[in-house]
Parts: structure tokens; C-alpha cells; sequence
């Protein structure tokens, strides 16, 4: 038995003189939720593609629960919901459900069950309305959401792979998105995400990985990548308009190397060696009257631009990396 | 196996259930049989109308000559109202009687006038003029009637008596048409002509149909997703094979029907076309036997296997429905262009255009059918046909595999042919 939902060594696969992944390592620890974060374009897509056998690397070797990738039966334990979403537009919800159930090897009458506990649950089967009759185009999006992450999971999986899972969603799906991630990691599961968003990352993740340009940054535990990758920041916010009163104590680089304006508080990165004290006392010495200075974690948004730099997003192909 | 099994599935059951599919279903068979009674019910027609009797013959003989061609296009004077009219014309008043007569039929009072006058009684010239003159048969009744009257009043002149006349000139002809092939006696001309068409134009509907159809589902899965899911769990190749032959089965199941249903209503033909008032026409259909039947069906699973595949891999190249139209249109230019030489090659089934275009593969699905349906075809060349439509069938579904599971996961810019020589050659 291994202890890793997702084993993947030194995979690489290039398009002509275009190369999508080069040499990429990661490893998903069973039971984990495992943030796949970079910009558009960074290879992430390409990755997932990869992990689910639709294509495979030119080079290295993926695992899944300690077997190939392309063993059959590990296909049955894996649920994918890809990026951008639809489904048979004419086809009535509960024959595309089938239907998919019956591609991960889910049998007739078996499959109907769980349609029906899975559209219960989801309020799409009540006592009014059963929306599992209808058919897909005379859902809502919201809804038609709905009916696709049924599809993901109905079969039960082991490992649920989510590229770009909160794109498109209103607050309620994306809350209700979250709660079923979490609940798939309580009973077990293992969830790996796409994401350009960090905020979500940092509030679900137990681990992730940032890629851009088709390479590795960095991964691992997220308080580890914390730990290692941001100094300690500090969150700063003064009473009434005192901002422009320390501005030349900002641009004092031998304290600050940069200052994020996150508009209700400023994100401070401490140059090497300053001490946090001393920017304190002079903030104090210029007559400004400080409503909040705390030392924070620097969020995972702050070390993605470290690491990955402003140009890293720009500069991300778009489309399908 | 058994998710192959329920792809297919999915693309029998959704396509058999849809609208379309009921009304296309339903309406062939009226089509065919339109096609198998109208042409029939026009040769019935070709007998001559009851046009000719309301005419007005202007007899500028002097002999009597008018009132003889009457009787003779009544053929039966017993019948009321079957006597064209006969007006005596002085030949200096013929211009004016002609007016007269021309208005009479622009007011359709009548359908037109004969002038008969000394050069027809040479036999020499008579005129017709009128609504229906371009009915050939009608035209042929009239001709005959003045040659027999000609006849009947020079055979008068040499002192024949009527009852003597009457035996002579009486030839009531009908005459039937019968093809003969190398295996025999094949039915009637016309309708083996027809049969032929029918098949070729089945055969080159169906592909055209069907073949867009899976372009279409192709480009549904891509923008949609679907496909992805589809292929993280079975293999690329599963999914365009379950794709054929879902759909193939959906055009197999539409024409069993439509022959079947075709078979009955040519069985319920002679009550068809007596409720409609036509005589029934001697008209036997070709003689198709079981084992032609087989060779017809093969013919229509490998066109459609070989066109299928390689829409499929244009609705996989594509991103919209314009785009796949745009892209379709040098397979649309293929099979049109098949469509083209369906009448040269049943006007001349056992030419070189013929037996070329049958051995091809990208016209061989709808040519050879129609010349097997039309003439005998030498076992050779029909096993020719069949292995190069086989090669060029497995060519294709090489070729379209390779595109199909690339241009799938492409999005964004339409692909040029250069990529897409590209992507055939790329590992998966």
C-alpha cells in the first residue's frame, strides 16, 4: 500500500516547439485536499489531462494509488469535473447520469438509486418538481452545475480531480462547492484542485503545488510552504487619513522592500534583516496613529506573486497550457 | 466492452428517439413511394387525354375529310362527347376561321383546332394548334388519326369498301419495353432506372445525413466537455468507434424500415393506383435477390463508416458549428460530386466512368450499388470494390483516430491542414 492518492514523477509532454509540462514531480497524499495552483496557461489542465489517462507524458510516470494510470480499474475510482462545463444539451438528467455512471462501471439498478439519493439531496428531485425528467437545456446554469457534480461523484470515487471547480459559480454553489469538499475529505476522500484563485486555496488546501510556464515553483504542506517561502509580514492600518503622512517610511528601502495596499490595510514585506520594531517606532514618530500592527502569515496570494512574479500571469499562454 | 456498449447505447437510443428521427422515418417511405407511383401514374398518362376529343377540325377539303378524322380520334363514336366538332371552311376563309378558332381556345372553350386541307390530302402537311401541344401523346394520337384517315381515304380511291377499310387501318399497338441482362429477363426498363436511382439516392442522402450528424455530436462533446469525461474514462478510440456505430445502427435501423415499409406499399401498389383511377400498368420491379440485398447494406455500413469517420474528425478539429460547415465543405465537395455522375453512370452502367468510379472508395458506396442495381456486375469487380472501400474505410478510421483525439482537447483557433498533418503524427 502506498500513501499517496497521486504519484506522479518527472513527467513531461511538449507540443512541437511548445512544451507544456517539463519534468514535473508532485505527489498527492491519500485523504488530502491538494491545490493545483498557477496562471493561465501554466500547465495545469495538462497535468489533470495527464493524471486521468486522456493523454499521456512523453516522458516519466504517474501512479494512482500505486498503480498506472492507464490500469482500467483505477479509472472507475476517479471522478473528474472538467473546466468549463455542459452536457448532452437534449438529453433527459437522468439518462446522462446513467450514462455516465455506466462509463465508471456503475450497474442499472444500482445507478438509479443513487441518482435519486444524489438529486434528492441536491434539490433537484422534491416533491413538486422532479428536474431529473427534464431535460439538460431546461435547466438553470445553476442547476446544470448541479447536475454535472452528480455526475462526478455518483460513482463513488476515491480520488475527485476539479479543474478550475469555483469559475462561473454564484456564492451559493461555490459555498455548497466548499462544504462537499470538505465533507469528501472527511469521509476520506481525496480531492486535487485547479485554481488561479488563492483565496480558496488557502481556505481549503492541505497541500498544494504552484506551477507556471509548465514547471514546478514550489510545493508541499501549506503551512510548510508558508514557513518556508514568506517571511513574516506585517498588517498595518492607521486612524483617519494617515497613509500619506508615512508614505516616504514605505519607500524606505533599507526597512520595507514592498508594500501591498489591500485598500483596508497595507501587507508590509520586511527588507532583509529590518527590524519590525524600528518600523513601528517611526511610524509612531511621524505622528500617525496606528489602529492596527500585527505580524501575519503572508497569504499564499503574496507568495504566488513572489515566486511566480506579476509577468508569470501576464505572460501565461492562454488557453489550455 | 461493456462502456463501449453503453456509448453506443447512448447514440442509438438518444437519435432513435428523437423527433427527427420519427418524422424522417415516416416520411421516407411516402418519398419512395412517390417516387415509385408518381413516374407510373405519368406513364399511364401517356396514353392520350380526353384533350383530343374537345377540338375543332377546320376541313378545308371539300371532301369530307374532317368528318372522317373525327370518327377516327373518337376511335368509339358510341361514347357521347367524344366527336371533335368538324367546320366546313372554304380555303380563302381558313385565316379568318383560324382567328375565330384561336379565341375559342384562349376562352378554353377548346383545347385547339386541326386544319386539314389539299396538302394533307396529299399527305403532305396538317397543322395543330393548341393548349396541350406539347403533350407527346396526345400530338401521337392526332398524327395517327390523320395518317389513318389519309390512309383510308387512298385505299377509298383504289375501291375498297369501309368494312374492308376498317379490318386494314385498325391497329390498336401497344407496346411494352422489357431489359434484358446477363442474367436474363430484368423488368421493365424504366423501373430498374428508377430502382437504381432510389439506391443511389438513399445510399447518397444517408451519408450526407448521418455523416453530419456525427459532426455534429462530435462538436456537441468538444464544446461541452463531455468528451472529456468521456475519455478519462475509456479510451479515446472507444468513444469515435461507439459514436459510429450508434449512429451507423441508427441508419441501419432507418432503412430496414424504409425498405421494409417501401416493399409493402410496392405489394399494395396495384390498389393504390386503381383508387386513383389508373390502369395498372404492367410494371415488374427488378428482381433483387437476398444475397444482393447483403452486398446492398455492406455497401451503405462501409460508405458510412468511411464518411462518418472522417466527419468526426472535422467536428473534432473545430470549435463551432459554422467553423464545421466551413471545414465539412471538401467532404460535402467529395460526396456531391458522386451525386453528380449518379445519372451518366445509370444511363451507361457498364461504361469506363462507371466501372471507375465504382472501384474508388470516396464514390464506390452510392456508384456501385446503382450499377449492380441497374446491370449485372462481374464478381470481380464488385470484390474489387468492396476490398479497396474496406482499405480506404480503414484508412480513414486511422486517420480520423489520430485527429479525433488531438483536436478534441484543442481549443481555441481553428487548426490549419498543416497542424493537423501535425497531429496525426503526435503519440497520444
Amino acid at each position: 500500500m502506498t500513501e499517496y492518492a497521486i504519484d506522479i514523477v518527472n513527467i513531461s509532454k511538449r507540443y512541437d516547439e511548445h512544451v507544456a509540462v517539463r519534468d514535473l514531480t508532485l505527489r498527492v497524499p491519500k485523504g488530502s485536499v491538494y491545490g493545483l495552483l498557477g496562471p493561465n496557461g501554466a500547465g495545469k489542465t495538462t497535468t489533470i489531462r495527464m493524471i486521468l489517462n486522456i493523454i499521456a507524458p512523453d516522458t516519466g510516470s504517474i501512479h494512482i494509488f500505486g498503480r498506472p494510470s492507464n490500469d482500467s480499474k483505477i479509472t472507475e475510482r476517479l471522478g473528474y469535473l472538467p473546466e468549463e462545463r455542459g452536457l448532452y444539451r437534449k438529453m433527459q438528467v437522468r439518462r446522462v447520469l446513467k450514462f455516465l455512471a455506466e462509463l465508471k462501471g456503475v450497474r442499472g439498478s444500482d445507478a438509479e438509486k443513487r441518482i435519486d439519493e444524489w438529486l434528492v439531496r441536491l434539490s433537484l428531485k422534491t416533491p413538486e418538481k422532479d428536474w431529473g425528467l427534464a431535460k439538460i437545456d431546461e435547466l438553470s446554469r445553476g442547476m446544470q452545475q448541479k447536475v454535472q457534480f452528480i455526475g462526478t461523484l455518483l460513482h463513488n470515487p476515491d480520488l475527485v480531480i476539479l479543474d478550475e471547480p469555483f469559475s462561473g459559480l454564484d456564492p451559493i454553489n461555490a459555498q455548497a462547492l466548499k462544504d462537499t469538499v470538505v465533507e469528501l475529505k472527511q469521509s476520506g476522500k481525496t480531492v486535487i484542485f485547479s485554481t488561479h484563485l488563492m483565496e480558496n486555496a488557502e481556505r481549503l488546501c492541505d497541500s498544494v503545488c504552484i506551477i507556471a510556464r509548465g514547471e514546478k515553483v514550489l510545493d508541499g504542506d501549506i503551512d510548510e510552504v508558508k514557513e518556508e517561502h514568506g517571511q513574516r509580514n506585517i498588517a498595518l492600518s492607521l486612524e483617519g487619513d494617515g497613509m500619506a503622512g508615512i508614505a516616504t517610511i514605505l519607500r524606505d528601502h533599507s526597512l520595507v522592500k514592498r508594500a501591498d495596499d489591500s485598500n483596508r490595510f497595507f501587507e508590509i514585506e520586511m527588507a532583509p534583516g529590518a527590524d519590525p520594531q524600528a518600523l513601528l517606532r517611526r511610524i509612531v514618530e511621524s505622528g500617525a496613529s496606528v489602529q492596527r500592527f500585527e505580524m501575519i502569515q503572508p497569504s499564499l496570494h503574496q507568495i504566488f506573486l513572489q515566486k511566480v512574479g506579476a509577468t508569470g500571469i501576464e505572460e501565461g499562454m492562454s488557453g489550455n497550457g | 466492452m461493456a462502456k463501449l456498449w453503453a456509448i453506443i447505447k447512448r447514440e442509438y437510443l438518444e437519435r432513435v428517439r428523437s423527433k427527427w428521427f420519427l418524422i424522417a422515418t415516416f416520411f421516407g417511405p411516402v418519398f419512395f413511394s412517390a417516387i415509385i407511383i408518381v413516374p407510373a401514374w405519368l406513364a399511364s398518362r401517356s396514353k392520350a387525354t380526353s384533350d383530343v376529343y374537345n377540338t375543332v377540325i377546320l376541313d378545308a377539303t371539300d371532301t369530307g375529310f374532317g368528318h372522317r378524322l373525327a370518327v377516327n380520334i373518337a376511335g368509339d363514336t358510341t361514347i357521347a362527347g367524344r366527336m371533335p366538332v368538324v367546320k366546313l371552311v372554304p380555303p380563302s376563309e381558313l385565316t379568318a376561321a383560324e382567328s375565330v378558332a384561336t379565341r375559342q381556345v384562349m376562352r378554353k372553350e377548346r383545347t385547339g383546332y386541326i386544319v386539314v386541307n389539299q396538302q394533307t390530302l396529299a399527305g403532305e402537311s396538317a397543322r395543330y394548334a393548341g393548349t396541350n401541344a406539347t403533350s407527346i401523346a396526345d400530338m401521337a394520337q392526332i398524327k395517327n388519326a390523320i395518317r389513318n384517315t389519309i390512309l383510308a381515304s387512298r385505299l377509298e380511291k383504289v375501291g375498297l369498301d369501309n368494312e374492308k377499310m376498317k379490318e386494314i387501318t385498325f391497329i390498336p399497338l401497344d407496346f411494352s419495353t422489357e431489359r434484358i441482362t446477363e442474367r436474363g429477363r430484368a423488368g421493365s426498363g424504366m423501373a430498374s432506372v428508377l430502382f437504381g436511382f432510389a439506391i443511389g439516392f438513399l445510399l447518397y442522402m444517408s451519408i450526407v445525413i448521418y455523416g453530419q450528424t456525427i459532426m455534429s455530436g462530435v462538436l456537441e462533446e468538444k464544446t461541452t466537455r463531455v468528451a472529456e469525461v468521456v475519455m478519462s474514462s475509456v479510451p479515446t478510440d472507444s468513444l469515435l468507434a461507439g459514436k459510429v456505430l450508434g449512429v451507423g445502427a441508427v441508419g441501419l435501423t432507418q432503412q430496414i424500415i424504409w425498405i421494409g415499409t417501401t416493399y409493402l406499399l410496392l405489394k399494395l401498389r396495384a390498389p393504390i393506383m386503381a383508387k386513383l383511377g389508373a390502369p395498372t400498368v404492367n410494371f415488374s420491379l427488378p428482381d433483387i435477390s437476398l444475397g444482393a440485398g447483403i452486398v446492398f447494406l455492406l455497401f451503405f455500413l462501409l460508405g458510412f463508416i468511411f464518411y462518418s469517420s472522417l466527419y468526426a474528425a472535422v467536428g473534432s478539429s473545430v470549435n463551432s458549428e459554422s467553423e464545421a460547415r466551413q471545414a465539412a465543405s471538401p467532404l460535402m465537395i467529395m460526396i456531391v460530386s458522386t451525386g453528380v455522375f449518379i445519372q451518366p453512370v445509370l444511363l451507361n452502367p457498364t461504361g469506363t466512368m462507371a466501372k471507375v468510379l465504382s472501384l474508388v472508395p470516396i464514390s464506390s458506396p452510392i456508384i456501385m450499388p446503382i450499377r449492380m442495381a441497374v446491370t449485372g456486375v462481374p464478381a470481380l469487380e464488385l470484390a474489387g470494390s468492396l476490398v479497396f472501400l474496406a482499405i480506404g474505410c480503414l484508412l480513414a478510421l486511422w486517420l480520423a483516430s489520430r485527429i479525433y483525439r488531438v483536436g478534441l482537447l484543442m481549443y481555441g483557433k481553428r487548426p490549419t491542414m498543416k497542424e493537423m498533418a501535425r497531429w496525426v503524427s503526435y503519440a497520444r
